[in-house]
């Protein structure tokens, strides 16, 4: 089995999991990345919210995905990857993501929802890509939970497996571009942006993820 | 190794409890980077700076240095040591010395200190019982000598001492850049990070009661955390290992050649896919001896069926390892296809694999 760090005290186990940080009027919102911060309303991640990241295979899903969790992850929150089956570390750490707070759940089977629900206790951002379209009732469990635990949901979904609520806030990806000299240098995506309240009337814009350092940024 | 310019302002170097260390220190390290970009706080008291841009920007190093001279005597109002050598670990010792090294000095600079510059008492006297003194003498000790007497750590000091690594540990504070921005007031969980519970935060201990959560649901390796090291291609970079299990070595800095640069596939396959490429005539596209392409790709097979047209690709890029064994004959190549879809191959064993999705 595993050693265990011998420094790390013992708390009740059902302790820690209430164990939560006092809720200040600015810590509402989890820090957003550019090009991101500049695309969405309040400039941040809600808390409690759920997001929708929607996009064809290979147009980019899952870099916008994490790109959206980076910066949170740079400022020392933790996130959670669930069902991304071989994460590609080196892009993550690229994207500006602190690897070490980041846990995943690479192959959690049928029990991707309880997975995420579970770590939606113990982390700020829960990326998920659900192995075939999620079934109504899990996600709405999922984003009450999202809600109640003040976290932040990042679903990857394609077309064809759509997420079956509205989200807070969609990115549906709907073109991708690579820009290459004598290598792949950069990939730009038109991204439509839209949900609830301020962001309703949706918007397409052109960010460019991953760039040439691999990081995400405006067009 | 990177030429870095380092500051050591005493008198920012110990913290003081009213706070104003950190306010300084945030206050020097703003100046200092309208001045010269990417200037970092190390630990209390240390600042570094990529020089080699700045030193073109302002006509030398020199003038470098008269800039953040004053600049630091201005915000302030001390004096500071400063000091140019290539690598964080030499940068310092050259600021405590107050010199300048040219391009390559280094490392002789480095070679010629006495051992205490290495931070461990007892490798320092058990080396002058022998009759070592200086990094030098000590870098050239065998390493598999070294690894009887000591333990790993002093193995990972003379990686410093030769020059493969470019810092101590413990040189760096990790902390400092994170209290700074907390300081800024952009980190919003101040309370989360502050460490309730000695060294851990809050945040980390929640972190573990899910990970646990979800051991016990979906078994022992269901949860795993990653971490970078040294490596050619993304698959060897990263490194996945289960959640509760000893840490794997540290983020290696010493250069790669031939590492791939970024942007970097998003998804890594931790075991590749066979995969067929062919050119226009339906012929097999295989890696020549001399790492060259038979032809151009034309289309990626994953199966007799499943088909798909390339658009562009490029490389291939040879892996030089072990280039004495043929067997080890390895390159990578970038494919976009005619569905925008784009992919890292590597080829080992004149047989193509799928490496990674750029997706």
């Amino acid at each position: 089995m595993f050693a265990f760090s011998p420094s790390r005290p013992s708390l009740p186990q059902d302790l820690v999991a209430t164990l939560r940080p006092v809720a200040l009027a600015k810590s509402r919102t989890l820090p957003l990345g550019e090009p991101w911060n500049a695309l969405v309303p309040g400039g941040g991640l809600r808390r409690g919210s759920s997001l929708v990241v929607e996009a064809p295979a290979g147009f980019g899903g899952l870099s916008v995905g994490l790109s959206l969790l980076s910066e949170a992850s740079t400022r020392g929150h933790w996130s959670a990857v669930v069902g991304v089956d071989d994460p590609g570390v080196v892009a993550m750490a690229e994207l500006g993501i602190d690897l070490r707070r980041v846990l995943f759940v690479p192959r959690p089977r049928d029990a991707w929802a309880e997975a995420a629900a579970d770590l939606l206790d113990g982390v700020d951002v829960v990326l998920v890509r659900a192995p075939g379209r999620a079934a109504p009732n899990v996600a709405r469990r999922l984003s009450d939970r999202v809600r109640e635990r003040s976290a932040v949901l990042i679903a990857l979904s394609e077309p064809r497996t759509r997420w079956p609520l509205a989200p807070d806030l969609l990115f549906s990806v709907t073109q991708a571009e690579w820009r290459v000299s004598s290598r792949l240098d950069a990939r730009y995506l038109t991204v439509h942006v839209s949900g609830r309240g301020e962001a309703a009337r949706g918007e397409r814009h052109v960010v460019v993820v991953p760039n040439r350092r691999g990081r995400a940024e405006a067009s | 190794m990177e030429r870095l310019l380092a500051l050591w302002v005493e008198s920012l170097s110990v913290e003081r409890p009213d706070g104003s260390t950190l306010r300084t220190t945030q206050t020097l390290l703003d100046a200092l980077n309208l001045l010269c970009p990417f200037t970092e706080a190390v630990r209390f008291g240390l600042f570094v700076l990529p020089i080699r841009a700045p030193s073109r920007f302002y006509g030398g190093d020199d003038a470098v240095l008269e800039v953040v001279r004053r600049c630091v005597h201005d915000v302030a109002g001390t004096n500071v040591r400063l000091g140019v050598a290539e690598g964080l670990f030499s940068a310092e010792l050259a600021a405590q010395h107050e010199v300048v090294l040219p391009v390559g000095a280094s490392d002789a600079f480095r070679r010629a200190q006495p051992l205490e510059v290495l931070g461990r008492r007892d490798l320092t006297t058990t080396c002058q019982r022998l009759g070592i003194r200086s990094v030098g003498a000590f870098a050239d000790l065998d390493t598999a000598r070294v690894g009887e007497r000591f333990d790993l750590d002093v193995l990972t000091r003379q990686r410093v001492a030769r020059g493969e690594l470019a810092e101590l540990e413990g040189q760096r504070d990790p902390r400092l850049a994170r209290r700074l921005a907390q300081w800024r007031g952009e980190d919003d969980d101040f309370d989360e990070q502050l460490g309730f519970f000695g060294q851990r935060g809050a945040g980390d201990l929640r972190a573990d009661a899910a990970a646990l959560r979800i051991r016990q649901r979906l078994g022992a390796e269901a949860v795993v955390v990653a971490s970078l090291r040294g490596g050619r291609t993304p698959d060897e970079r990263g490194v996945l290992v289960p959640w509760g299990a000893p840490a794997p070595a540290r983020q290696e800095l010493a250069p790669w050649p031939g590492q791939m640069g970024a942007p970097s596939p998003a998804t890594t396959l931790a075991h590749p896919v066979e995969v067929q490429l062919r050119d226009a005539q339906g012929a097999p596209v295989v890696l020549g001896v001399r790492g060259l392409l038979s032809a151009a790709p034309a289309t990626l097979a994953f199966s007799s069926t499943l088909r798909r047209e390339i658009t562009w690709f490029a490389g291939p890029w040879p892996l030089v390892e072990r280039w004495w064994s043929l067997h080890r004959r390895r390159a990578q190549l970038q494919l976009v296809l005619a569905s925008g879809e784009a992919f890292l191959l590597s080829c080992e064993e004149r047989q193509w694999w799928l490496a990674g999705i750029y997706d």
